[in-house]
């Protein structure tokens, strides 16, 4: 069976003629107002060809040709490979891919029970616990290793997730040049060399831009480099409606593109035909509490609309998700079926990502096996259903006849096995008086039990020692002192 | 003269940010005040405003409107205060987005909430390098110092500012906030307050301050 979430059924927010519009409000947007760049690799790379440049400002205009010629240049089908190849994740337009979430700074301790900052092994723990769950397919490193180095967090973050799991792995990083040759550096030593990494890229980068309208200098030459070096990128908007973008989601929809238009333009200038993915997670502001409202029904809506401008550009699209539920239950449930449900209905490619609370910033290792439970039941929802001689099932009918069963059939059978019926793992469908016998477990819970065993149980095999030298070898040399000396922390 | 001061009031609770500094300009002209104009006019209006976003009846776009419009009658009455008076605040806050982080929005919300809790607030910006902070907080005599990082990378930049502020002055207070940074990571590095988001910072400030 394929990897990924098949999918049949696919809803539709915007026409074709909304989508046209979106497309050249955005053109408008980028030959009118600009984008600010702050790189100056990039800003000469625009003004070399043809782009109106404001040194001063740093405000770019482009004009609309060359975004139309980034958008021919860029590559639809993309495969992020996996260390092993089962988990290879091939961006068709076809299968939805769930990643987990990324780079929080918090974790609540699985034992104690204690908020505090993440380490290491919540990198560890978690990457083995998204390797074991079946339907989170692409792995990111959940959180940071705040207990090692600041200079090299994100090299640890990486080396915990290499040595355990064996699927793709997307990091968001690479935001400066330096970090970007040792993530490289680092995916190459885990394809086995470059022409390797090129051919199956095991890992990837996530770029964010900055709304409204912004470039980092960091992130985009650290793009360019990873362009260039084979690194599939995705770019990122995430105007946050009413805040950073215009309250109406379509308007911010129009501020993002911008942003990821532009970036595309100057990734595929510098390495024509590089691989990008379409990124977009536009949550509101919420306007009583000033959080970031991830996981509201307007996130969800956003992901699924920036899903379907993607698609109208032939690309791929990675959209966001997440919740800002301070502890699993309820809530998080809640938000995360609502940010899940709405854009992979869409049909969005990679869908980042879950098991984080407080919008993107603590984990929960339990969440993450609640959250794998919430994609299953979508999955189901997305499959498609169709009329064909075997669904029919016209000569089951007949045979059983009226007034029997169906229980002994083997149709029956042939169809539980092959997913016709969502099999739960957390929800729990017990009568009361079992249910009651057996400790009256919520959702939470269970998903607890889950955990524990999943970390009793599963392993994955670590780096060859060879392979895992190298590694050290790449981090020992990435450290160096912070401005102005050490911090305490180190 | 107290109808100019009401008007002042009443035109910071109705948002009236582009036409309340001509309001201001009157107001001077009509021989008001300007420390009255500020603490009875704009400052009681600001509060007004501030309590019902507490309470829910209002929204933050109102709030941060009502800031503007505060705001841009400060820009005419202030620089009319007599030499060597200063209007009364809750305190003076330094604040900005510390070196290779250009994150602005969430700075902006404590900057205002802090405004409209009274505090007198001096916003340095985005990408601001330590040297700078340091430089500020000595020039404008701030009580607070409040930095912002929203990325792992860049939090480190607040302790490396923390510790020579700290030299320099046993009096001024830190504090720390932004989207990975954590209460006992501000403890570490030696920050005097934490918020973890734009209404709690106000209570951190009025805590560093009393």
């Amino acid at each position: 069976m394929a990897y990924g979430i098949k999918r049949g059924v696919r809803f539709q927010i915007l026409s074709e003629s909304d989508l046209d519009r979106i497309h050249w409000g955005t053109l408008h947007v980028l030959e009118k107002v600009g984008v600010q760049v702050d790189s100056v690799a990039c800003r000469k790379l625009l003004k070399d060809n043809g782009c109106d440049v404001d040194e001063k400002t740093r405000i770019v205009r482009v004009p609309s040709h060359l975004v139309e010629w980034a958008l021919e240049k860029k590559k639809s089908s993309i495969t992020l490979a996996g260390r092993n190849p089962k988990y290879d994740a091939k961006l068709d337009l076809n299968h939805s891919y769930m990643t987990a979430n990324g780079n929080g700074a918090v974790a609540v301790d699985f034992e104690t029970g204690k908020r505090r900052p993440s380490m290491k092994k919540d990198v560890v723990n978690s990457s083995r616990i998204i390797d074991y769950l079946q339907n989170v397919h692409i792995h990111w490193p959940m959180v940071s290793s705040t207990d090692q180095h600041p200079s090299t967090m994100h090299l640890h973050d990486l080396d915990a997730s290499m040595n355990n799991t064996e699927k793709h792995i997307m990091y968001e990083t690479g935001v400066t040049i330096s970090d970007a040759k040792s993530l490289t550096e680092m995916g190459y030593i885990a394809a086995g060399g470059e022409k390797e990494f090129r051919q199956r890229p095991v890992q990837s980068c996530l770029q964010c831009t900055y709304a409204p309208l912004q470039h980092d200098a960091g992130v985009m030459d650290a793009s360019l480099y990873f362009a260039e070096m084979g690194v599939p990128l995705v770019f990122f908007g995430m105007p946050q409606p009413g805040a950073t973008g215009p309250a109406t989601l379509v308007g911010s929809l129009v501020v993002g593109n911008a942003e990821v238009l532009s970036a595309l333009t100057m990734t595929q200038l510098h390495a024509p035909g590089a691989a990008v993915i379409y990124g977009m997670g536009n949550a509101p502001l919420d306007m009583r509490t000033t959080i970031r409202a991830g996981g509201s029904p307007e996130h969800a809506l956003s992901s699924a609309m920036a899903t379907e401008l993607a698609h109208h550009y032939g690309m791929p699209s990675c959209v966001g998700v997440s919740a800002t539920a301070k502890q699993p239950g309820d809530q998080a449930i809640l938000e995360y079926y609502t940010g899940c449900a709405g854009p992979l209905l869409a049909g969005a490619d990679l869908m980042c990502g879950i098991g984080l609370l407080e919008d993107s910033s603590c984990l929960f290792y339990e969440q993450i096996v609640i959250d794998n439970e919430i994609v299953g039941v979508i999955s189901r929802l997305i499959r498609g259903e169709w009329a064909d001689d075997v669904t029919l099932a016209l000569d089951v009918i007949e045979k059983v006849g009226v007034g029997k069963n169906y229980l002994a059939q083997k149709h029956t059978v042939q169809h539980l096995r092959s997913g016709d019926h969502f099999m739960p793992e957390l929800i729990d469908r017990r009568s009361f008086d079992s249910w009651s016998a057996d400790g009256s477990k919520s959702l939470v819970d269970k998903a607890r039990d889950k955990t524990k065993w999943i970390l009793a149980n599963h392993k994955v095999p670590a780096l060859d020692s060879d392979t895992q030298a190298k590694v050290n070898a790449v981090i020992e040399k990435a450290k160096k002192p912070m401005w102005g000396g050490e911090t305490k922390r180190a | 003269m107290a109808d100019a001061v009401a008007r002042l009031k009443e035109a910071v609770m109705n948002y009236e940010m582009e036409t309340i500094a001509d309001l201001a300009k009157q107001a001077l002209k009509d021989g008001v005040d300007p420390l009255v104009a500020i603490e009875k006019g704009l400052a009681e209006g600001i509060k007004t405003v501030g309590e019902k976003f507490g309470r829910g009846e209002i929204f933050l776009p109102e709030l941060v409107m009502g800031a503007e419009a505060m705001k841009a009658a400060l820009a005419v009455l202030e620089p009319a205060v007599p030499k060597g008076k200063h209007r009364s605040t809750a305190g003076k806050v330094l604040i900005g987005t510390v070196q290779d982080d250009i994150h602005e929005i969430g700075k902006n919300l404590v900057s205002t909430m802090l405004a409209s809790n009274g505090f007198e607030v001096v916003d340095l910006g985005v990408n601001v390098s330590g040297s700078d902070f340091l430089k500020k907080a000595d020039e404008q005599k701030a009580n607070i110092v409040a930095m912002s990082a929203l990325m792992t990378t860049t939090m480190p930049r607040m302790a490396e500012v923390i510790t020579p502020l700290k030299k320099k002055s046993k009096a001024v207070k830190v504090m720390v906030g932004g989207a990975p940074v954590t209460d006992t990571y501000a403890k570490e590095i030696g920050a005097d307050g934490y918020s973890g988001d734009a209404s709690s910072a106000v209570e951190v400030a009025k805590r560093l301050v009393r």
